[in-house]
Parts: C-alpha cells; sequence; structure tokens
C-alpha cells in the first residue's frame, strides 16, 4: 500500500462528534492493527466488538448458496462495522472481512452500547450512518441488476482506492470475480479494458490507478452517489 | 370499516407499550391504499410514516436512467418512512402499493419524538430496520445470483406472507418493475410456474395454487429474510 500517510487519518464519524465526546469514546477504544483476511465476525455470530477503521478497509459479505457471494458493503474510513449493534442486534448477517490492512479503532459490545446509550452525540451520527449505508445497500440492490461488470469494477476500485488512500493495492482475479458476483472471466475482460483505456495499470494481481479522472467516468453512477450522500448526511 | 380496522393489525403498533399507545393512537389515521398509489418519491422530504395492516407496499430503488428494482417489501410486520427516525429526511426509494388495503397513517413530527423518547418503541424501530437491511443485502445478492424464476418465487411468497389470501392482484408492468426485467421476462417466468402448477396467472391475477412447491423453486432467499424478520421482530 505505497502512499498511506505516516499519521493514521482519524475515522470520519469520530471525527465529526463534538470533542469532548469523541475524546470520551476514543478513550475507551483500542487502536489495533487489522491484518489482510481477518475475519472479524460470521453470519450468525455475536459481534464482539465495533470497529472504525482509520486507514484499514473491511469487506462485508453476503453469503449464498453455500459459494457464490457478494460484497454489499466495504467500510472504510468513512464507516464503522458491525452497525447491528447500533440497531440493538448482537448477532452478525454478514461476513465481516478484512480486505485492506491497516489501523482501527476498536470497541468491545458491551463498552459500545454503554456510550451509545449515554452519548447522545454518537447515537444521532451513527443513526444517520445507518441511513447512509441503508441508501447504498438499496442502490445496490440495482446496481447489480442494471450496471455491467467494467462499471461496476471501475467503481470498486475507485472505493477502495477511497479507503486505502492509496492509488496501487494487490487484488486477484478471483477475489475480484468474489467480490462483484461475477465469473473469473468477466473480471478478466472489464479489467484488460480498463487497461487498454489507460486508466489502470494491472499486473500480477497489482492495481494501479492511472487515470482517476477517466476512471470515475468509466465508473457507474452509483460511485458519485454514494459519495454525495454521505457527504450530505454525515457531514 | 372502523369495525374491520384496528391497529394491531400491524406488529409494530400491536407491540405498542400502554404508555406509548395512549400517545400515538389518538394520532394514527386509517387510509386507503389502492393499486399503484405512490406514497412517494426518491429524494422526496417526508411527512408522513405509514403503518400497513393489509396491503403490500413495495420499496423501489430507481436509478437515474429509469430503471427501478425492488429493494424490499412492507407489510403489516413493519412500517415506510424509516428515513425520517434514522435521521435522512429524505427517502433514497419509491414506495408504491403493490397489493391494495389500509394502512394506518401518522405525521412524521410524532414518530419522531416518539423515537426520540428511546424507549420500548425505539428499540422496536431499529430492530426492524435491521430486518430491511437484511432484505436488502439478501435482494441484491439474489438480483445478481438468482433466475427470474426463482426471483419471482421469491417475490410471491414475501407478498404472500403479508396476506390474508392467496391471490394476489397485480399488473404484469408492476411485476416487471419490481424484479426489474422486462415484461415478457415476467410471463416467461409466470407461464413457466402455472405450468407447474403453483400458481394460476391470468390478466394480472395471480392465484397461488401450491405454496410448497413455490417454496421447493425457490432460491434460499425467502427462507433467510423471513427467518431473520421473525427473529427481530419476535419480542427479545
Amino acid at each position: 500500500m505505497g502512499q498511506t500517510s505516516r499519521r493514521p487519518s482519524p475515522n470520519r464519524l469520530l471525527s465529526a462528534l463534538p470533542g469532548r465526546e469523541r475524546q470520551h469514546l476514543l478513550a475507551r477504544c483500542e487502536e489495533v492493527q487489522l491484518r489482510f483476511a481477518d475475519v472479524l465476525y460470521e453470519p450468525g455470530e455475536r459481534i464482539r466488538q465495533a470497529y472504525f477503521p482509520i486507514d484499514s478497509s473491511i469487506s462485508l459479505i453476503t453469503p449464498i448458496d453455500g459459494h457464490a457471494r457478494l460484497e454489499v458493503g466495504l467500510v472504510g474510513d468513512e464507516g464503522m462495522a458491525g452497525i447491528s449493534l447500533v440497531l440493538g442486534v448482537s448477532e452478525a448477517h454478514t461476513h465481516a472481512v478484512v480486505q485492506g490492512a491497516g489501523a482501527a479503532w476498536r470497541l468491545d459490545a458491551k463498552s459500545f452500547k454503554d456510550e451509545l446509550k449515554r452519548n447522545a452525540a454518537l447515537r444521532l451520527c451513527l443513526h444517520r450512518y445507518v441511513y447512509v449505508v441503508l441508501g447504498q445497500l438499496a442502490r445496490a440492490a440495482a446496481c447489480t441488476r442494471f450496471h455491467v461488470v467494467e462499471a461496476r469494477l471501475a467503481r470498486w476500485l475507485l472505493m477502495t482506492r477511497d479507503r486505502a488512500h492509496s492509488n496501487s493495492f494487490y487484488m486477484t482475479h478471483d477475489f475480484l470475480a468474489y467480490m462483484l458476483g461475477v465469473r473469473r472471466a468477466g473480471v478478466t475482460r472489464a479489467a484488460t479494458s480498463l487497461q487498454s483505456q489507460r486508466l489502470i495499470r494491472y499486473s500480477r494481481g497489482s492495481i494501479t490507478i492511472r487515470d482517476s479522472r477517466g476512471l470515475e467516468a468509466a465508473a457507474c453512477s452509483c460511485y458519485a452517489y454514494a459519495k454525495q450522500t454521505y457527504d450530505s448526511v454525515i457531514n | 370499516m372502523a369495525l374491520r380496522h384496528d391497529h394491531n393489525q400491524n406488529r409494530l403498533l400491536a407491540a405498542l407499550s400502554p404508555i406509548e399507545r395512549e400517545r400515538l393512537v389518538p394520532h394514527l389515521k386509517l387510509v386507503s391504499m389502492p393499486l399503484g398509489k405512490v406514497l412517494y418519491e426518491s429524494g422526496n422530504v417526508l411527512s408522513h410514516v405509514y403503518f400497513p395492516i393489509d396491503c403490500i407496499v413495495s420499496l423501489l430503488y430507481v436509478l437515474e436512467d429509469g430503471a427501478s428494482a425492488e429493494i424490499s417489501v412492507v407489510g403489516n410486520e413493519g412500517l415506510i418512512g424509516i428515513a425520517l427516525f434514522m435521521g435522512g429526511e429524505t427517502t433514497p426509494s419509491r414506495a408504491i402499493v403493490q397489493s391494495a388495503g389500509h394502512a394506518y397513517r401518522l405525521i412524521g413530527r410524532q414518530l419522531k419524538d416518539e423515537f426520540h423518547r428511546s424507549g420500548h418503541m425505539q428499540m422496536r424501530l431499529l430492530r426492524y430496520t435491521q430486518a430491511l437491511i437484511t432484505q436488502m443485502a439478501q435482494t441484491a445478492v439474489c438480483n445478481r445470483h438468482h433466475s427470474v424464476d426463482q426471483q419471482l418465487c421469491r417475490w410471491l411468497l414475501l407478498s404472500l406472507d403479508r396476506l390474508s389470501s392467496s391471490k394476489l392482484t397485480m399488473t404484469q408492468e408492476l411485476i416487471a418493475n419490481m424484479l426489474g426485467v422486462r415484461r415478457e421476462g415476467v410471463t416467461e417466468a409466470a407461464g413457466k410456474l402455472q405450468k407447474l402448477g403453483a400458481i394460476r396467472y391470468s390478466r394480472g391475477k395471480i392465484a397461488v395454487l401450491d405454496r410448497q412447491k413455490l417454496e421447493r423453486l425457490c432460491c434460499e432467499c425467502y427462507a433467510v429474510v423471513k427467518k431473520e424478520t421473525d427473529r427481530l421482530l419476535s419480542p427479545p
């Protein structure tokens, strides 16, 4: 992950809290390093911790038919993993897997719930975040139905870039196929096309975004939509 | 009408505590929900929320080019307008009546005030939100991986659970919009299910003949959503 800044950026949800409330919460959090492919929780399991990524990212994946799966959310420094806890539900309904190694604030479920109870600003902020997530999920249902693989891949690469804070990252075709819920051949075709338009460079699993603007133009509208919604609701 | 309809027919309203009931019930207004009525469009500011009692409302996501896909169905287990208490004000989806009936309508402000009392009602509404999240995630996956036939089965079963009869009145166009497919796709899928003896389909009326068969033909998505919804909405 080439260009991550040395000082980790704070999580944006936490940044949105008033100073005192943020201090209070952070005093109860511990900063942890998440490793690639770490599983934070699985469907049906009790969620033991809430995570606020700093420069890591976490994929939320819905299982299906025992094999084919689909990523339904990608959480980075704009969000939190474990939002079920905000809704008073302790059991997970997705897989949460670390997709981008890096730092995150972690808080155990009990402390998180206590904090949520006493901290009205946190409650308000996280309810709004849930609203954003609902909008993204609704959008995902339409996106997976109507948008072509190439546009979805472009969007996904941009989302990953935003969360990794880097224009280069490591990603196999198999992993991409799994995230996008398409065949490997479909991903290869889409990646080759983006490469031939000089938008990305792809070799041996290493992806570099060469032309951000161009890639944004190639992405489906869902990318811009997600950004706008987040900015208008959270900030 | 007052004899036939009762707010307790909606599960969220039935679960109100006595004091919540005292505060909210006087403000509930019974409204008729005709087939195809649009309660709101995406981007609208919500002024009211609706608690269905015997109708079904479909939430559709509409893309910029007009293409739409259903993201969830809401019946007497839920309410329409959760954006309001989650602090978003506007709604990302279109809400359209998919099966005619009635609902109780409440001024948004009143629900918001009740929500912010942080009582029993808030907990119920949050758990319902989680049920909706599960349904949306499952629908996204289903749209990606399952055939139109399977999706039609899922949609029929979710609808049936929210109705007291086994007959649905629907236009083909409405079903096509729900499933995000062409009308021909719906005709074909419905034709198949009819041939297998699971449903009878004619001029926008669907009668379910063999529910078990429908469940067998369906993808797992129906069972996942149903189980999760029942779990989240039953008293903890």
